[in-house]
Parts: C-alpha cells; structure tokens; sequence
C-alpha cells in the first residue's frame, strides 16, 4: 500500500515539472502547497465504508448496516413476548420466527423518543451489533440521535458503544441532518436551505436548515407520532367493533394497509356516512387468524364469497383517514395543541426572514407516517393556502421515507471531511463522555445571524438605501411588521456604530424607532428576499444595486445575500467562495 | 346507587335522576387516562409475569462462543446500565432545562408546539362522524338517538359509577 502510494506521488510530481516547463501560469497553480497536502493522503479524506456501520437508531426500529450496502436491515427496537410461545423473548428481529403474534407484550426502551429502559435496549443493541447481524467492534459508527437528546443517554450510548462493543470511532447526529443533507445534494444545493419534518414513532420534528445549519431556535416537536395513531385505531376499533386493545402489532399493520390522510376532511366524512353504493372509502379487512392468514389484508369486494369462512372482518371507515386526520388537528381527540402544518408556519417564522420563501420552497418529509398516502398532497394543500401567494411551496416526499436518514448517512461519509468529525477511541478515553459530546451537539440560532446582518448593513450609507426606495416598489406581503425588539436594537446598533458617514445620516437614525427609517428597512428586505416569480427582475435589481455600492467589502456581502436566497440550482463557482 | 322510591313514570327519567353528573376533576381525571393510553406500549399484563426463568439455563445458545472474542473485563450486564444511567424522563427534562439556560441553547421544552388558537372540531364518539349533542352526565359527544343509547349502555356508565 505504502510502496504504491509513494510511487504514485513520484508521478505527480514528474507531471508536474512537466506542465511547469510547458506552462508557468499551470504550474504555479501546482506549488500551492494546499493542493500537494490534500492529495499526500487521499484514504484519509474518506471514511472507508466497508468499516464503517451507520446506524439510525429510531424508537420503532433501528436501521442499520455498513455503509458499502444499499439498504439497511430494519430491525424492531423492541423486545416481544408471545402468548404462544411462554419461556421465550423474541428480541428485535428474531420476531421472524415467531408464528403466532397475536396478542405480542412489547418492552420498549424508548419513553417519548427518548431511552430510558436501558434493561431493554442493551440486550436489543446486543442481539444487533454484538453479533452477527451487524458486528460493530473495531469499525466506525455514524449513529443518529433524537434532536435534543440528553446527556444522560449520551453518556450511556458512549459507554456502550466504546468501551463494550470496542468501536474504533463515532460520530452522532440527528436523523434530520442527514436527510437536509440529502435532499441538498439531490437538489444541487452546496449549503442546504431546507425544512425537514421528521414524523416517526413517538413524535413529529420539524427542523429548518440554514445553508446547510440546523436551526436550532425553529425546531418545532409535535408530540404525535405513529405510536399515538396506532393506539387510538386500537382504542376507536375496540370501542366499536373488536376488543382490540392487546393486538398492537396487528392494529399497526391494520393501520399501514388501510389508512390514508383524507385531503378533503369534511367531504371524506360525507362520503363515509353514505350507504354503500356511494361509499368509496369503506374497506373490509380480513385480519390475521396466525393459522391459515400469516398477515392481514384487504378484501376483495368481488371475491368475497372466495373467502375464508371462520375469519373475522374488521370494517373500516370513517377510521381510515380520521386516525391519520390527528397529525394534523390533534384537537380532534383533545389535544390541545396545533397541527403540523401551523407548526411547520411556526417553524418558518422562527427563521430569518430572508430565508422564509427558500425554507417553503425546499421542504422535505420523512419517516413512517410519510408513507401514509395523500399526506404530501393534503401538507400542499393547506400550506399553500396559508402562505403568501408568490411563495412557491414544494414539497418532496422520498419514496422510502423510513430509510432516508439512513442513506443520507451514506452522502455523509462522501463529504469532505466528515472523517474529522469522528471521536476516536482515543479521544474518548481522553476527554471521557462529556468532552467529546460537543463534537455531537451543534447548537446554532439564527436570531444572531439577523443580527450580524444588520451590522453589515450599516456600512453602507444612507443614500444607497434612498436610491433603492427609488428604484424598488414596496412589496405588501413581504413586508411584514418588524416587531418593537428588533427596531431597538436596530437604533441601538446605528448609535453604537458610529461608522456612519454623513452628520444627516446619523440623525436620521438616531430616530431608529420612527417608521420612517423601518420602512426603509423593510425595503431592504423586500431587495433581499424578492419573490422567486420576479426572478428576472430580481437579477437586474440586484446588480444595479450592486454597481451603487461603493467599497468592494460592501459589495461581496451584497451578493452573499443575492446567493443566498437563490436556490443555487446553478452551480455557481462565485457561491462556493463567498460562503 | 342511592335506594330510589317505587314511584311511576318514564323509565327513561327515572335513568336519568340515577346518573349523577361528572364533575370537571373526573373529565379531567379521564381525559388524562386517554392520554396515558395513547402513550402506553401495552394495555395488557406481561403475559409472562406469572412464569419464574430460571435464570441457570442461558437464554441463548449462541452467547458463549459469540462473545468469547471480547475481553471478559469489558463485558457488562444490562442491569449495570440500568442502575448507572437510571433516571426517569421528567428528571432528565429538567437537567436538559438548566442546562440550556447556562448554555443559552434552546431546551427541550422550548420545542413543543404551541397550543391550538381553534375551537376543536366536535365528533361522535361512538361512531367518529360530527356530532351535535353533548352528553348531560359526562360531557362526551354523540349525534344521534342510536349512538346516544349505546354511549349510555357502554361508556357513560363507567363514569357515574
């Protein structure tokens, strides 16, 4: 290896003199030093994926293989006990084997996303990566987290992980941040500037990224997730048919077979309440008897007579898109709290306004209730008619929504650098736990970066801004109140300053709260944040308003800006550099 | 039930003086069960809670040699775990609140969504479409003469007795 690699530099280097005696402009471009370091050592730049294992460890199931596979197993994070089968735990996916799983006792690790059983996770972890399912000792482990994860569990994840199972490094994450990555180089974005909504088992999380930062003060949690909706079919089912509530395994696949989000509520509802000629939404289900029916299924309206005699038919109604329906008005079964869609507006509010029409623009969903059917189409729906008309909403929905996060882990190892993130054994059994931890937590509010931008402003004079009143319209919809907070510490900042050049200028500002100046500042946002329908215009304005900028530093953060609210579907060697 | 007076009547009437009506703790009191319900993992007992394991025999034939390549040392059991990192949900939230002030981070807490502005959207309980009545002695929705005699039969009764 060795041998081959310094071969390989003796012939850089011979090509290099090459192209240096033919060219001296080329060849200077190969003296920089930078260039000859990055290539010394070429494996070090990239994890190696066949010793790598990721692992998206969700509260339902963990997801997990090394990393040079296309898919991962998906394992049950959970231990079950059958009615049949006394004497016997049936530990993650050894339920395969279980023949009769009716009436399944399950023991969870997870409380609300969160492990607290460790009882039941290590024998679960055991079963996965001690053996040989998806051995972990002596690799690299790049493994999810739930967002706000606490230190505790990490402590104990740590522990686990290094000094038992022997792992060589770790790297933790969020889920979120491996599918904004994703979705980001899907899309072509270098920095991702994307909304994800996470819907999984024990809740729903909407994080927005900022070129490519989880913003930390926007993360909105819905505490609504598949095990909820699973639990009230069990509970509305129970009440009017069979006496369910045992069968949580069967309900749950009931619940993946037949539920659908409704995209018109009310008229679903009235379609239910029909009679059956004009009732295209009710479904018999044949469930699972574990003798001659391994797994329920939906019933053919013509076949009926074909079927089984003794089995048992569960009919399903209103029931089909009223359980999913609690995602998205969880008052409906008392909750009192908002749906996602206001949480997912919540969310977008949170962030910086200039990137208010890109988070709308770049919004993906994954996890489990993604797959229900009609769920991209009803978040459509109601986004679009509560957001600005010229907003263009989009929003994907990954055909395998529960393994996403999982092959966003894969585009994470092929980023450069990624292998820096990782602690090393070493490092862990230096600095312990809690030293390593901040390499795991990246905490980022964007408040300051609003902030910040404002201090940029500043340098540029007043008439700029007089000469932008001139040249734009005022934009109603974009320009939104600034609230009393922020017109203080706008004034406050001009005052501070003091870098404002004309006396006239200065006075005018020192008046920070009247509505003269915020309007200019709304103005300055309207530059900034234009409507992607006027993206002709917006170019010309820009550059215009570009050539009036006098000192060149002023300049550069004026395009950063344009860059940035640009979903850079073009790749642009100017973005790469300014951001 | 208090011991009524033989007297005449509806039938229906008489019922009704039975029932005495749910005070707001009780609705509270259920609403918090449903909630716990919605939460749990299981509604049944552990099916396995009456058998004693006999904890000679090992649980898995293939332990012994699969884990004989790590040291011994290292080795811990689940239950050693359990009892150094064992801290209930409510605690961990609050030491995740305290540390978010010191390190000015958002918490954990900070993330809920917010309550709902709307009146919530009324439905029958015993069939799932919209509903217009209430139930007198417990507050719970139906929408017809049917549903209302089954929630009376069935669930109301849990409540008044």
């Amino acid at each position: 290896m060795k041998m081959n690699e310094t071969i390989e530099f003796d012939m850089v280097d011979i090509k290099r003199q090459r192209i240096d005696n033919k060219n001296h402009i080329y060849g200077r471009r190969y003296d920089k030093p930078k260039m000859k370091n990055k290539s010394e050592n070429p494996e070090d730049e990239f994890v190696d994926e066949s010793r790598t294992v990721i692992i998206d460890s969700g509260a339902y199931t963990i997801k997990t293989e090394l990393a040079s596979k296309n898919e991962p197993m998906l394992i049950p994070n959970c231990i079950m006990k059958a009615k049949a089968e006394r004497k016997r735990l049936f530990i993650g996916n050894q339920i395969d084997e279980c023949r009769d799983c009716s009436g399944l006792f399950y023991l969870l690790p997870c409380e609300r996303g969160y492990i607290t059983k460790w009882e039941v996770q290590k024998p679960i972890w055991d079963q996965v990566f001690n053996k040989t399912l998806c051995p972990v000792n002596d690799k690299h482990v790049l493994m999810t987290q739930p967002l706000f994860n606490f230190k505790n569990i990490q402590d104990c994840t740590d522990e686990i992980f290094f000094e038992e199972y022997e792992i060589s490094s770790l790297y933790r994450c969020n889920p979120t941040d491996l599918v904004a990555l994703k979705y980001g180089l899907e899309r072509g974005m270098r920095r991702e500037t994307c909304l994800v909504v996470d819907s999984g088992y024990s809740f729903t999380h909407i994080v927005p990224y900022i070129n490519g930062k989880k913003c930390s003060n926007g993360i909105r949690r819905l505490q609504i997730g598949g095990k909820m909706l699973t639990n009230h079919m069990k509970d509305i089912l129970s009440y009017r048919q069979y006496h369910v509530m045992e069968e949580t395994y069967v309900i749950n696949q009931v619940k993946e077979d037949t539920c659908f989000v409704s995209e018109n509520f009310q008229n679903d509802l009235k379609i239910a309440s029909e009679g059956a000629s004009k009732n295209h939404i009710v479904r018999n289900y044949i469930l699972p008897d574990f003798n001659t029916i391994r797994r329920g299924y939906i019933s053919d309206p013509d076949r009926i007579k074909d079927m089984h005699e003794n089995c048992q038919v569960l009919r399903l109604n209103n029931e089909r898109f009223a359980v999913p329906e609690i995602l998205f008005t969880p008052s409906d079964i008392g909750i009192n709290s908002v749906g996602i869609v206001d949480c997912l507006i919540d969310s977008i509010k949170l962030c910086p306004r200039t990137y208010h029409d890109a988070l709308a623009r770049n919004i993906v969903v994954v996890g489990g209730n993604a797959l229900l059917p009609g769920f991209k189409n009803r978040l459509m729906k109601e986004l679009q008619s509560r957001m600005p008309a010229k907003w263009v909403v989009d929003i994907t929905v990954p055909e395998k929504s529960t393994i996403y996060a999982w092959q966003g882990g894969k585009s994470f190892l092929k980023q450069h650098g990624s292998v820096e993130k990782f602690v090393t054994k070493k490092e862990y059994d230096e600095f312990g736990s809690s030293g390593i931890q901040r390499r795991f937590n990246e905490w980022k509010t964007f408040q300051e970066e609003e902030s910040t931008k404002e201090v940029e402003m500043k340098q540029i004079s007043l008439i700029d801004h007089v000469n932008k009143l001139n040249v734009f319209s005022r934009q109603e919809d974009l320009v939104d109140q600034v609230d009393s907070i922020e017109q203080k510490e706008l004034s406050q900042s001009y005052v501070l300053d003091g870098s404002v050049t004309s006396n006239k200028s200065l006075s005018a500002l020192e008046e920070g709260s009247t509505p003269g100046l915020l309007n200019l500042f709304d103005d300055k946002n309207a530059v900034l944040t234009p409507p992607p329908s006027e993206k002709s215009s917006e170019i010309s304005i820009c550059s215009e308003s570009m050539s009036k900028m006098k000192s060149s530093q002023e300049e550069n953060l004026q395009v950063k800006y344009f860059f940035q609210n640009e979903d850079s579907e073009e790749e642009n060697p100017l973005n790469l550099d300014f951001i | 039930m208090s011991a009524q007076k033989p007297t005449r009547g509806s039938g229906r009437l008489k019922d009704s003086e039975k029932r005495k009506i749910v005070d707001d703790s009780t609705r509270r009191r259920r609403f918090r069960r449903m909630l716990e319900l919605l939460e749990s993992d299981n509604y049944q007992e552990d099916p396995h809670a009456d058998l004693v394991m006999s904890k000679k025999l090992p649980k898995f034939d293939d332990e012994p040699e699969q884990r004989s390549t790590r040291t011994k040392k290292k080795e811990r059991t689940a239950e050693y775990y359990q009892n150094k990192y064992r801290k209930s949900f409510e605690q961990m939230v609050e030491e995740d609140r305290i540390d978010a002030e010191k390190n000015g981070r958002p918490s954990y807490l900070e993330a809920e969504a917010r309550s709902t502005d709307f009146v919530a959207r009324k439905f029958c309980n015993v069939c799932g479409f919209f509903s217009k009545y209430t139930c007198v002695t417990c507050g719970i929705r139906y929408c017809s003469i049917r549903c209302m005699t089954i929630h009376q039969e069935t669930r109301c009764l849990k409540w008044t007795a």
